[in-house]
């Protein structure tokens, strides 16, 4: 039942705008960071996930997060489905409503727990006589975790087909779980937009994963608090790219604020506009945007190309990115062929990324020049 | 404002028992001692500082527990408060993402009950101390201070403790701490009167943080001398 307007004391609505007032101040920001992230790129490596699991998430129960991850798609992702799971917000009048939508919270096993290996067995025994055997920490074998449906995609064959989707916080502009913190433990940081939890003022009452859409937010069993991906705010602190940027083999993320109107990501999502946000209807409005990826042309019965059809089925694609995704495989196909025909792309130049740190924008610097006080002394 | 009932007082009698006899549920004392029935109920969703809860809980299914029995008693050193409540099924510990423990706290008004709202944990100028107890907290309870809704933080010390016990559907809690403790917290002195509230959390009916049951007023508690 929700709360009946009209049953409020002047008290209730007087603190009702105080806590509004509360929540608007958190959720603003002077300037929003944003990454563009190149799906037709992204060759599922995973090496972003193991930069950003080297820097932040191996240590204090933070062992079976991860911040980062790549996704197969279709999938069931990580935590396992987490696209039932509810959350966001039902977005009406054009935007000036948004209705919390009740979310569901993963268990540990959905994420992928933080699996124990036998390595002292394997060690000890002769060679073949035993092998490496995961378990998750109640002794259980493991049934689920970050990418365990690598490579199975959909589709029938002769069309099977799969694309990697990397996934991070999506550091909303409208975050559902700054509104939904009843401690006001999240918010976003005013010089950059990274949505980050206050370790001091979270209590871990998880009402935050249940309302992010995304479920990119973990819960630490040790510390008892809530924890995410932090756009890797210190390195953007020191001008220094994303970890998970920096470290990507196939130049698939681009960053740079979202207002900087000389900037590549505001070129890839407002003017050429073939940079979209994942499942934009949760209402959140993330700031992680992707290029949708280009399908392969289908195959009939007998093995032949029929340049006509795809195989990335258009209706899966709306699914993840919304309608807009026609019009930006459309743009990019049409700038794909001039290049083909031997003319110049502005966005197929920036796509390519020839220059790597380009990539970066203002974040450009290189973390091994930094100047930095040694910690002792 | 305070609840005036006579019939809806707490006196901590003074005993002469040691905090070890004390810190024991099977004491004699708090077999002998009459308890204070205590109503408790959801708090109101228009007050929850969460657009988020607000909006998709209800407050028909918040505030699985009706009714704590409250038991208080000083021996001039420490006082001790007894609380008993019915849970079917214990929640000890997050054991899962989805897993929340039960808790129980009483609240004391460092100021003037009578301009301390109950239902906000106080307000900037009056401020609330809660003492905080969760399976999971190990018998080193939280002390905790609020100046209203969403600012309850927990105090780096904390001089409480507690010993507990889940047993055919009833938890029985003991919570106790010095009268006069270091920490920011209300002091307590014996010959005195103030005013007490009560939480309690169903952890198994997903209750945490505002999410609970709660005494809708201040329970007058008076320190026997």
């Amino acid at each position: 039942m929700p709360v009946d307007q009209k049953q409020l004391t002047d008290r209730e609505k007087e603190l009702a705008n105080e806590l509004q007032a509360v929540k608007d101040r958190l959720r603003t920001c002077k300037k929003q960071v944003a990454m563009v992230m190149d799906l037709n790129k992204c060759i599922g490596c995973q090496l972003c996930s193991m930069a950003c699991k080297t820097l932040w998430t191996q240590i204090e129960g933070r062992e079976y997060m991860w911040w980062n991850k790549v996704n197969t798609q279709p999938g069931k992702g990580s935590p396992k489905d987490w696209e039932r799971m509810g959350g966001g917000y039902k977005v009406l009048f054009g935007g000036k409503v948004r209705d919390p939508v009740r979310g569901q919270l993963p268990t540990r096993t959905d994420f992928g727990d933080n699996w124990k290996f036998n390595f002292e067995e394997v060690f000890a025994s002769k060679a073949g006589g035993k092998h490496l055997v995961a378990s998750n920490p109640d002794g259980s074998a493991p049934n689920w975790a970050m990418n365990w449906d690598e490579d199975q995609g959909g589709g029938k064959y002769p069309n099977a087909f799969y694309f990697y989707l990397p996934r991070i916080c999506n550091h909303c502009s409208y975050p559902a779980c700054v509104d939904a913190c009843p401690r006001n433990a999240l918010y976003k940081r005013d010089s950059d937009g990274a949505v980050v939890v206050d370790q001091e003022r979270c209590k871990g009452y998880r009402f935050c994963l249940e309302a992010c859409p995304y479920k990119v937010i973990y819960f630490n069993f040790i510390k008892k608090t809530s924890m995410k991906c932090i756009f890797c705010y210190p390195r953007l602190e020191e001008k220094v790219a994303n970890a998970c940027a920096r470290q990507c083999t196939g130049r698939v993320r681009f960053v740079g604020f979202l207002d900087d109107k000389a900037g590549i990501i505001h070129k890839l999502v407002n003017v050429w506009k073939v940079a979209l946000p994942l499942h934009p209807e949760y209402g959140t409005e993330p700031n992680v945007y992707y290029v949708p990826p280009l399908s392969p042309p289908a195959l009939d019965e007998q093995g032949r190309i029929d340049p006509q059809k795809e195989r990335i089925p258009m209706a899966y694609l709306r699914f993840l990115f919304g309608p807009e995704v026609e019009g930006a495989l459309r743009t990019l196909k049409q700038e794909l062929e001039k290049v083909r025909k031997g003319g110049k792309s502005e966005l197929m130049e920036i796509l390519i990324a020839r220059e790597w740190k380009a990539m970066f924008g203002p974040f450009a610097a290189d973390p091994a020049q930094l100047q930095r006080a040694p910690s002792k002394g | 404002m305070s609840n005036n009932d006579q019939s809806q007082q707490i006196t901590a009698s003074k005993l002469s028992a040691s905090r070890k006899e004390l810190l024991d549920l099977g004491a004699a004392a708090w077999t002998r001692l009459k308890s204070l029935r205590v109503e408790t109920t959801a708090t109101p969703l228009a007050n929850q500082p969460s657009p988020y809860i607000k909006a998709t809980f209800d407050e028909k299914v918040i505030g699985a527990v009706k009714e704590l029995q409250v038991k208080a008693v000083h021996n001039g050193q420490d006082i001790f408060f007894y609380f008993e409540w019915g849970s079917e099924n214990p929640n000890y510990t997050i054991g899962d993402v989805g897993t929340f423990p039960d808790g129980v706290a009483l609240l004391l008004p460092f100021k003037g009950p009578d301009q301390t709202p109950i239902k906000e944990m106080g307000s900037k100028d009056f401020a609330t101390n809660s003492w905080y107890w969760r399976p999971d907290f190990e018998e080193k309870p939280k002390n905790q201070i609020a100046h209203g809704l969403s600012t309850s933080l927990y105090t780096q010390e904390t001089s409480l403790v507690s010993v507990s016990k889940w047993e055919k559907g009833t938890w029985r809690v003991v919570l106790a701490r010095p009268l006069t403790v270091k920490e920011e917290a209300v002091n307590l002195t014996p010959g005195t009167e103030t005013a007490i509230g009560f939480a309690v959390w169903e952890g198994g009916n997903g209750e945490r943080g505002g999410v609970k049951a709660f005494s809708k007023e201040w329970r007058k508690l008076m320190l026997e001398a």
